[in-house]
């Protein structure tokens, strides 16, 4: 389809304009490239491949806690497992937890939110169910959303999908509240009164002159948010140790916890710092994109964007002023922050 | 002499505000019949939007509530229909041009997809894919059509010599010749080269641009009644120009009926075969163009007529009308007009308000009606 690729193209050129977001992008790309990868064929990247090295827990003490070495790029831990690989086949399952999580949460909340928004009369069916969702999610809002997430995990008992859920249910209401706000920017606006004029029905308006108008926004805020769920879930896997069992599944957070608890960090510095440092190239890296994205997905933006990249360049390589001059719009919620 | 397609009876609009209750259209009757333009002149804040918006219930109810009366359109009750049938109405049978064409485009919408979107509309619920008035429980029959369709003409001048087979074709839902359609309606409304603006984004086109492509989707709708509130308002001087003269052009063209609401007399002077005059929500003229203009029955039409500036005219101040717009949160008891009325007597001062009554059937046809106690004397205010 035309559109879509001169959509990719914008993209591309947008992207390119701002070295930032360019950065941002190349990283997403390329994590989810090696996440499939690692899925799809591990052994061409891993060196030390997970399921049929179950003997990895028995090997010899002589090779736990190797530092940094060609053998080992980022060294091994104190199971003697070799940590690069162990990051790597982590990578899949931190990625699809981000994903899966704000995903539902988008989409769930954001039905939810839609609806709280659009039919809010009093006194009809609609304001009623927009009532209940507010107030639901007004119970859910009142609490930090990392405490009531340690909170349930210690209700739900040890496991990944405790966890996942725990998470969850902290997580849609910002959904609700966000594209519940959009909608009410929008919905008496003219054009919105202008479609009802021409006949067009309840719902079209709905999905075809409200929802397509505050997409944009809410895009942007899901792509920022991919990177704070992963650091919130795996904060809650580093803050209770055990909750996600070390070491299968690999998971960063109850890496950095297993090593929290056994073994002085500044010894082994290496066995803190490179799971770390995979969660904050992955969170930086959604970050990065998001706020790329939020230029190109305004079409007055992309356009001038455009423009000002297929504009013959000065000498210079510097980033173009167009990239970065938009103002931010994405309204930003407080979350707690990551270990 | 047919049906008319629109008549409101004695219709009131309240909008509710915490500082109380604002009666914005009062007792407004006015009846718009088959191929006839009806204008709607008055001052800012005088109900006249209002009454437009309130006529396909487009106001948000609440605020909005209509306090009383009839909007009968085409034989249906308005005010007694269902909310959830009021989009039946609308677009097919109602259109609406608005004042603000700014922002009355969707700005994620390309023109094409808002035009073809009106378009298939129109022919989902001529095909019944989409439910419209039909059947005979439905308040209208849209199929059997009792009156004399005045926008079938609408597409003679651009598709001149369509075969039967052809738009029979039209009438099938789909969208393989919406594009056609759509350029045909661009082409309507005088955009040259419309191929190249149906890729564009509303933000990247002029107003007067704009304008044209909502007088095209409006009019793709085929309604029956066509409401234009204030059409050229945001537009600048040279570009209503423009659009006024293309509204006339189109008027001879579609034969469609159109309520249209201006400030400007000139607008309405050009364009309507009936003059309403609106006065803090109340109706206190109606009759045909050259009559008002004649002999106005109402000494607020009057003194607003004498404040049109004459174009030659150098000598001294523009004429005035002493005073201010009441606050219809506290309208005057009686006629609203008379703290300002130079005729003013005891009787206008005290409730009930002077009933709207004819008060000469011209020779032109068309009854002249006026809201004034003394309707046969303005005449001699000098």
């Amino acid at each position: 389809m035309g559109a879509s690729g001169l959509a990719l193209r914008g993209l591309y050129r947008v992207l390119r304009a701002n070295v930032l977001s360019f950065v941002g992008f190349v990283l997403v790309v390329a994590i989810v490239l090696v996440a499939l990868l690692v899925t799809l064929a591990p052994h061409l990247l891993v060196p030390y491949g997970s399921t049929q090295e179950t003997g990895a827990y028995s090997a010899p003490p002589s090779l736990a806690h190797w530092p940094p070495s060609y053998a080992h790029p980022f060294g091994t831990d104190g199971a003697s497992l070799d940590l690069y690989s162990e990051i790597l086949l982590a990578l899949p399952l931190d990625l699809g937890i981000a994903l899966l999580i704000a995903g539902v949460a988008l989409v769930g909340g954001g039905i939810l939110g839609l609806v709280a928004g659009f039919y809010d009369r009093p006194g009809t069916i609609g304001g009623w169910t927009s009532a209940v969702i507010l107030r639901t999610t007004d119970v859910f809002l009142a609490f930090p959303s990392l405490l009531l997430g340690l909170a349930i995990v210690a209700a739900l008992g040890p496991g990944l999908w405790q966890v996942m859920l725990a998470v969850l249910v902290t997580w849609w209401p910002y959904y609700v509240r966000l594209v519940r706000g959009e909608v009410l920017a929008v919905k008496h606006l003219p054009y919105v009164t202008a479609a009802r004029a021409a006949g067009v029905p309840e719902r079209r308006i709905l999905v075809r002159h409200v929802l397509r108008n505050i997409l944009d926004p809410i895009v942007v805020y899901f792509t920022l948010d991919v990177g704070t769920v992963l650091v919130t879930f795996s904060t809650i896997a580093f803050v209770i140790p055990g909750v996600v069992s070390y070491p299968r599944p690999p998971e960063w957070g109850s890496m950095l916890s297993f090593f929290n608890l056994n073994y002085p960090i500044s010894q082994y510095w290496w066995e803190v710092a490179f799971p770390s440092a995979a969660i904050f190239v992955t969170a930086l890296a959604f970050s990065l994109l998001g706020d790329g994205l939020r230029d190109v997905l305004d079409p007055r933006t992309r356009r001038a964007l455009v423009e000002s990249v297929a504009a013959p360049r000065s000498g210079t390589e510097g980033p173009e002023e167009g990239g970065t001059s938009v103002p931010n719009t994405t309204p930003t919620m407080d979350r707690s922050e990551g270990p | 002499m047919s049906e008319p397609i629109l008549s409101v009876e004695h219709l009131s609009v309240d909008y509710r505000a915490p500082s109380g209750t604002v009666r914005a259209v009062d007792d407004v009757s006015l009846t718009i019949p088959s191929g006839r333009v009806v204008g709607i002149v008055g001052e800012t804040g005088c109900g006249k939007s209002t009454l437009a918006q309130a006529i396909p219930r487009l106001l948000p109810e609440p605020p909005a509530r209509i306090a009383g009366g009839k909007i009968v359109f085409r034989g249906t009750d308005l005010v007694g229909l269902p909310a959830r049938r009021l989009p039946l109405v609308r677009g097919t049978g109602i259109g609406m041009i608005f004042q603000e064409p700014l922002n009355s485009l969707n700005p994620a919408v390309r023109v094409y997809d808002q035009i073809a979107e009106a378009v298939l509309i129109r022919r989902w619920r001529e095909a019944g894919v989409l439910p419209s008035f039909r059947g005979g429980a439905e308040p209208f029959d849209y199929s059997h059509r009792p009156l004399p369709e005045p926008s079938a003409v609408l597409s003679r001048p651009i598709t001149p010599g369509a075969s039967a087979m052809e738009s029979a074709r039209r009438r099938l839902p789909g969208r393989r010749d919406v594009r056609e359609e759509v350029l045909e309606f661009l082409r309507l409304v005088r955009i040259q080269d419309p191929e190249t603006i149906l890729d564009r984004y509303p933000h990247e086109l002029s107003g007067g641009m704009r304008q044209r492509i909502m007088i095209a989707m409006a009019l793709s709708e085929r309604p029956s009644l066509l409401i234009a509130d204030e059409p050229t308002s945001a537009l600048d001087v040279t570009i209503q120009a423009q659009v006024l003269t293309l509204m006339k052009e189109l008027i001879d063209e579609v034969q469609a009926s159109i309520l249209f609401i201006s400030h400007d007399f000139g607008v309405i002077a050009e364009i309507a075969d009936d003059l309403g005059v609106m006065y803090a929500g109340r109706l206190v003229e109606l009759g045909p163009v050259a009559e008002v203009f004649r002999s106005p029955r109402h000494p607020y039409t009057k003194h607003l007529l004498r404040a049109i500036p004459e174009r030659y005219k150098s000598d001294g101040p523009l004429a005035a009308i002493p005073g201010a717009v009441p606050n219809l949160a506290h309208p005057p008891p009686g006629c609203r007009f008379h703290p300002r009325c130079t005729m003013a007597q005891a009787v206008c001062r005290t409730d009930p308000a002077p009933a709207f009554r004819p008060v000469a059937a011209p020779a032109s046809g068309g009854a002249h009606s006026s809201a004034c106690h003394f309707a046969e004397e303005v005449a001699t205010l000098p």
